[in-house]
């Protein structure tokens, strides 16, 4: 040990340091920051520390690199070679490590990314070149674009090291200032590198420093503010604890130029480690003579003392952190008098945040000009991020400001985990807002953040998926600032608790749309009035997401539903929760397993009209969130509710069932219903509608009831037999169909409209999207509905020997796997990737193993016919996938490789749309798409009595959606013809055993068996039979029951 | 810098001292600006949030009570806005603890009665949370409703800087928040207490009161704590 006192001492000590940065040994580090020793560091580090004892190599502990998702990891540098860090390295692996470190050699299955020079900005180590394998670190997408200035230490060095913080450049910016003596040119410096506060308000820290410099007292006292408090923020703590000298020097150098004599540095107690790592800091700088009388012997004492904070969120707050180091209750005053003018016991003091401080030795050594070539024109230089929440990377970033929020998701979070699509990032903890996916261009700087009514705060970045509930995120935020404020003032004491309670009142579904303005209005106070920044900005989380996710907000309110899940007093179970029909899964299955197959129909019935339908075409949004998959595979919920199905219709249960369904059906009500369109959308509300007493006509424009039901989905899916008996089950509730007549064409809406009370509009999307390529006008394109229809109705099609389908949804699965079944060979291209696919899953496996063959990344550039106009071939684009767009998808990018196949023709299966006509002659309010506009809740059109749903307000969609919209639309229409809401007397309740089971009964998952390929593909034969009574009963048996609650 | 200031109150060209509060000004310009926890006499703890005014050229509302009025402000005490935010602390107030007035001794006498009044509030959209929280009979004279407090801290202030107890204080925080005597003991075993019953007079609420005294009846001597806190020269 040496007091550093004039440039040969300093000199000195930088040589120690190096020889333990560079030694003639190996060097071996482990990332021990507390997010490492959360991730096993702390084992890793023994390990190697046991196996270095026989190695002689060199350990040592460093702070943290960034990536938590890789933790823990381990740097080895062989001299000579560059420096490797290896990730997600485990007790066990410590030998190897050593041994082929000694050898000369990296493990490279550990092996992450390497470096071969760093830049300290305060100096430059070369660690040198080899391992042309290795990726370098900026090329890891997590590094891409991040510029190390705060954290340009951090995971290098040992932060219990003086002597290595001194070798990498350390205090030289501190002995600069002390030699050239002019505090006013430091603070200029400051001013010009436009350097703002990191805690958040971002207030320019150059003016900051002169108005304590210019200020005269007995004492002035800087302090630096390290109660770090936001949810899911680490960035001060990982600072402290990977490089707490750089906060030191920052510090010794305001306290110079500014004149002060003691630094504090107020700490959350709840960060050990960073409290251990301080207070070891600060005495090495005193015994290095840094601190203390004659700092770095040129006559300058300054000393800095460390205060644990009890963690009170509020204290993060100067005036409030002043009032703690004083002694008394963390509580906020007024300002003015701003602390520069009266602060600490009274006297003048400065206040920045440990980030701001860790910037100052850069500038002081680089220059302003250096650093403001970082950043926006506003705001210079770099943040700390700490990215969580559903991306693949978390971890702490160090990015310019300005970069959009999208490079924090997509490039650096590489996306949503999981492959969710991402709906949201929350900026700033409690104090911030959400800034929601259409917004992700917006540049992440102080201004920009404000507008968008959120903040940069301290650099928390939570990212949020679909299943995130916005409500209760801004409920979450406000629990939290609710129990931290302080309780001084009025409106951030009693108006955040008030609008918790009403926060509270939409997550329980008690809420209303007054309740909903009201907290509006009182979000808007609290910002405006309240004392501190606590109240000032606590109300962020609730406006911002008022106004960017007010749908989710009207869903709770009006539709009494949290699609996220996360509102579990609006949902019996996750299962229940997200079939668009809410059919009540746990009891159906509850009253299979007791045997009860007639209560059980009943059940499934009444929550689903079409379930032998649905339960073999459903994409089954249930199983994506069931609970069973935590111990092994979700619940085969379709399968068991098409074993039901099946089981009662047409046998002889089904007459007395269908009695007793008929018995629930309430008294004539004498309103006329009529309803265009007998899909889907259009028997599930004549259903419930007759139900509920109404006279009911169906008119449908085909031959047959059933919509895309009977003439798109291929037999070998959906039997027609299947079908016929459920529409039969539907008509015996009591309506009339009149088939062959087509709204617009045969029959006016006016006229409907005349002989009706009211009318439902379920017309569906017929008509093929016109699809972007040329050639589609040449004999042999067809469209994939009309295709399937022709196919449907037993009419022959020609396809010739080879088919192309294009597309990647449900329509281009069935075209492709009934081109097969024609004997064509059949190829699917698709623009994206399989995973990309909105066509279900079990759908497009099953056509791979009849023999369809797959293009991905692959989009039609142009089908070429011959002279007589047949299509000849297909060209087909490379695509490569490129930014994510709204579905949390990559968007396709044409490559410019273009390749051309064979074919005889071409099925487009690229989506349908609305029939225009029909739209336009309707005098409806139309949405762009030309869709029809329809409230979202209740389902009226602009017109009254007419209301709409399925396909034609929501777009080409799925059955059991458009099963949605009837269901709704029955509901809402009675409740406007009766005027009360009658709908839940329809149901019946049945008493069943509400005892969860243990949590692993039933075994392993159940399928339905599928007939061979060899038989399927010669005729349309049903691809999938039902599940045995025995396998049914048993996959019951396997839900969880989450409705049961304790 | 010049001894005396003139800054604009509504329109209204008024001049005052170095050191002087927004609040002073408006005052000398015969403007009511409604407040609760500001104490002539006694320093200002900026809490209650209703004195604040907007200030041409800055985009946040200020309490007049703590901010020092600048040569050349222009302040407007009274908009639409204010009046609303102003009305929603009231009803903030009235929805925290238990403010029903008819059967309170300070019914008639009440500072938060008066302001509800004079602001307007009819109504109160938020849920009444009617904590039920403890009464304080143990001394002798006096009778601490916490269910009638509105934590001004006008007790604690009054206490600590003009009789120099220092017996009040808070404990806890947020919407836990609690005037307590001593270390949260009975006010009986507060033996800091000199029994001098400021606190109760600067009350402005029937929170502290004097025992015996039954509906309507218990009038508080408000002006007269604050006149010897006045002549004893108000600290700032």
């Amino acid at each position: 040990m040496s007091r550093m006192e004039d440039i040969s001492t300093f000199n000195a000590v930088r040589e120690a340091g190096l020889a333990k940065l560079l030694p003639d040994v190996p060097r071996v580090t482990v990332g021990m920051g507390t997010c490492g020793r959360g991730n096993g560091a702390e084992g890793v580090y023994h390990a190697l520390a046991e196996a270095n004892d026989r190695a002689g190599g060199l350990l040592a502990s460093v702070g943290c690199f960034g990536p938590c998702s890789e933790e823990p990891l381990v740097g080895v540098w062989i001299p000579g070679s560059p420096l490797v860090i290896l990730r997600r390295v485990q007790q066990g692996d410590a030998e190897r490590i050593l041994a082929d470190a000694l050898d000369g050699r990296i493990p490279p299955d550990l092996a992450w990314c390497k470096v071969e020079e760093w830049d300290h900005l305060t100096a430059q180590i070369k660690y040198g070149h080899g391992y042309p394998e290795l990726p370098s670190w900026h090329e890891v997408p997590f590094f891409a674009g991040q510029k190390k200035i705060v954290l340009r230490n951090c995971g290098f060095i040992d932060p219990e090291d003086i002597e290595e913080y001194v070798a990498v450049g350390g205090y030289q910016a501190l002995y600069k200032v002390l030699i050239d003596n002019q505090p006013a040119c430091v603070i200029e410096q400051i001013k010009a590198a436009r350097l703002r506060g990191r805690g958040g308000a971002g207030f320019s820290t150059g003016i900051k420093w002169d108005y304590l410099a210019k200020a005269t007292a007995d004492a002035k006292y800087i302090i630096c503010n390290a109660d770090e408090g936001d949810p899911g923020a680490y960035m001060n703590r990982n600072e402290i604890e990977s490089d707490p000298h750089s906060l030191l020097e920052g510090m010794i150098i305001g306290g110079f130029v500014m004149g002060a004599s003691l630094g504090i540095i107020y700490v959350r107690a709840e960060y050990p480690v960073a409290v251990h790592r301080l207070t070891h800091a600060i005495e090495q700088a005193r015994e290095y003579g840094l601190l203390g009388d004659n700092v770095l012997g040129r006559g300058f004492h300054f000393d800095i003392e460390m205060v644990e904070g009890a963690g009170a969120f509020v204290c993060g707050e100067e005036t409030a952190l002043i009032a703690s180091l004083e002694g008394l209750a963390g509580r906020p005053r007024p300002r003015p008098p701003f602390p520069a003018q009266r602060g600490l016991w009274g006297r003048p003091t400065n206040i920045n945040n440990v980030e701001t401080w860790c910037n100052i030795a850069p500038i002081v050594v680089k220059g302003a000009g250096w650093f403001t070539q970082t950043g926006s024109a506003k705001s210079a230089g770099t943040k700390v991020f700490s990215l969580v929440g559903k991306v693949q990377n978390t971890g702490l970033v160090e990015m310019p400001l300005g970069t959009p929020i999208k490079t924090f998701v997509y490039d650096i979070g590489g996306g949503g985990a999981g492959g969710k699509s991402i709906k949201s990032v929350q900026t700033g903890g409690p104090s911030g807002g959400c800034i929601p996916q259409e917004m992700f261009d917006t540049p992440v700087d102080y201004e920009t953040l404000a507008q968008l009514g959120s903040i940069m705060g301290s650099g928390g970045m939570v990212v949020m998926d679909e299943d995130n509930c916005m409500v209760d995120v801004a409920r979450y935020f406000v629990e939290f600032t609710h129990s931290e404020s302080c309780g001084k003032c009025v409106p951030c004491r009693v108006g955040l608790d008030q609008a918790l309670d009403i926060l509270n009142s939409f997550t329980e579904g008690t809420g209303s749309l007054a309740q909903l303005e009201l907290l509006g209005e009182l979000g808007r106070m609290v910002r405006d009035t309240s004392l501190c920044g606590l109240g000032q900005t606590a109300p962020n989380p609730v406006l911002t997401t008022m106004r960017h996710f007010r749908h989710e907000f009207e869903d709770h309110i009006l539709g009494r539903r949290c699609n996220a899940g996360v509102c579990t007093q609006l949902a019996l179970s996750p299962c229940e929760n997200s079939c668009p029909l809410h059919m009540n899964v746990p009891r159906y299955l509850q009253l299979l397993k007791e045997g009860r197959m007639e209560d059980a129909f009943i059940s499934v019935l009444l929550d689903n009209p079409l379930p032998a339908s649905t339960g073999r075409v459903c994409q089954h949004p249930c199983e994506d969130r069931c609970r069973r998959q935590t111990v092994d595979e979700a619940v085969n919920m379709r399968e068991v509710h098409r074993f039901i199905a099946d089981s009662v219709l047409g046998s002889e249960q089904w007459g007395p069932v269908m009695d007793r369904i008929q018995a629930r059906k309430l008294a004539s009500t004498g309103q006329r219903i009529a309803i265009t369109g007998a899909g889907p959308a259009g028997l599930t509300a004549a259903f419930y509608l007759a139900l509920l007493g109404h006279d009911v006509t169906v008119f449908e424009s085909r031959q047959e009831p059933g919509g895309m039901l009977r003439y798109a989905l291929p037999e070998y899916r959906l039997p027609k037999a299947v079908l016929a008996r459920e529409i039969e089950g539907i008509r015996c509730v009591g309506m009339r169909f009149e088939c062959g007549k087509k709204v617009g064409a045969d029959l006016g809406l006016d006229e409907i409209e005349g002989q009706f009370d009211a009318v439902f509009l379920s017309i569906g999307t017929w008509q093929e999207a016109a699809a972007p390529v040329a050639g589609a006008e040449l004999k042999g394109v067809r469209a994939a509905v009309p295709f399937l229809e022709t196919i449907a109705r037993g009419e022959p099609v020609a396809l010739g020997r080879r088919v192309a389908v294009i597309g990647g949804g449900n329509a281009a699965i069935d075209s492709a796997r009934t081109a097969v079944r024609l004997g064509a060979e059949t190829t699917v291209v698709y623009r994206r990737e399989r995973k990309d696919m909105p066509a279900i899953a079990e759908e497009t496996a099953e056509a791979e193993r009849e023999g369809v063959r797959f293009l991905f990344l692959a989009a039609p550039h142009r089908i070429v016919g011959d002279p007589r106009g047949n299509v000849k071939g297909l060209e087909i684009m490379k695509t490569r996938l490129g930014e994510f767009d709204k579905s949390g998808r990559q968007k396709p990018v044409a490559t410019g490789e273009i390749t051309r196949f064979d074919c005889d023709s071409v099925i487009l299966a690229v989506g349908e749309s609305v029939d225009l006509e029909f739209g336009r002659l309707s005098g409806l309010g139309l949405s762009p798409s030309g869709t029809i506009v329809a409230d979202r809740f209740t389902l009226e059109t602009s017109r009254s009595n007419v209301f709409a749903g399925g396909d034609v307000v929501s777009g080409a969609s799925n059955v059991t959606k458009a099963m949605a919209y009837g269901k709704r639309a029955a509901r809402s229409m009675d409740r406007r013809l009766t005027g009360s809401d009658r709908f839940p007397a329809l149901l019946e309740a049945f008493e069943y055993d509400q005892t969860p089971p243990p949590p692993a009964a039933g075994g392993p998952r159940r399928r339905g068996h599928e007939r061979p390929v060899s038989v399927r593909v010669r005729g349309s034969e049903e691809v999938v039979e039902g599940l045995t009574t025995a396998d049914a009963i048993e996959e019951a048996a396997r839900c969880l029951r989450c409705d049961v609650r304790a | 810098m010049p001894q005396k200031r003139s800054i604009r109150i509504d329109g209204e060209l008024v001049q005052v001292a170095r050191g002087e509060t927004i609040l002073d000004a408006a005052r000398a310009a015969g403007r009511t600006i409604p407040t609760l926890c500001h104490f002539d006499g006694l320093r200002n703890s900026g809490a209650c949030r209703l004195c604040i005014v907007e200030v041409s050229g800055s985009n946040r509302l200020l309490p007049a009570c703590t901010t020092p009025a600048e040569d050349g402000m222009a302040v407007t005490t009274s908009s639409p806005k204010l009046t609303a935010y102003r009305r929603m602390t009231i009803e903030l107030l009235l929805a925290e603890r238990n403010h029903l007035c008819s059967v309170c001794v300070s019914n008639g006498h009440c500072e938060l009665q008066a302001l509800a009044t004079s602001i307007g509030v009819t109504s109160v959209r938020f849920r009444y949370r009617y904590p039920a929280l403890p009464v304080d009979q143990s001394h002798e004279r006096y009778v601490l409703d916490h269910n009638r407090c509105v934590l001004c801290s006008r007790c604690v202030r009054v206490c600590a800087e003009l009789e120099g107890a220092h017996v009040w204080d808070f404990m806890s925080r947020g919407i836990q928040l609690r005037v307590v005597s001593d270390l949260d003991q009975p006010w009986a075993e507060a033996l800091a207490c000199t029994n001098c019953g400021k606190c109760v007079q600067a009350c402005p609420t029937g929170a502290l009161v004097e025992k015996g005294r039954a509906v309507e009846e218990m009038a508080k001597r408000c002006s007269q704590v604050a006149q010897v806190a006045m002549k004893r020269g108000a600290p700032r």
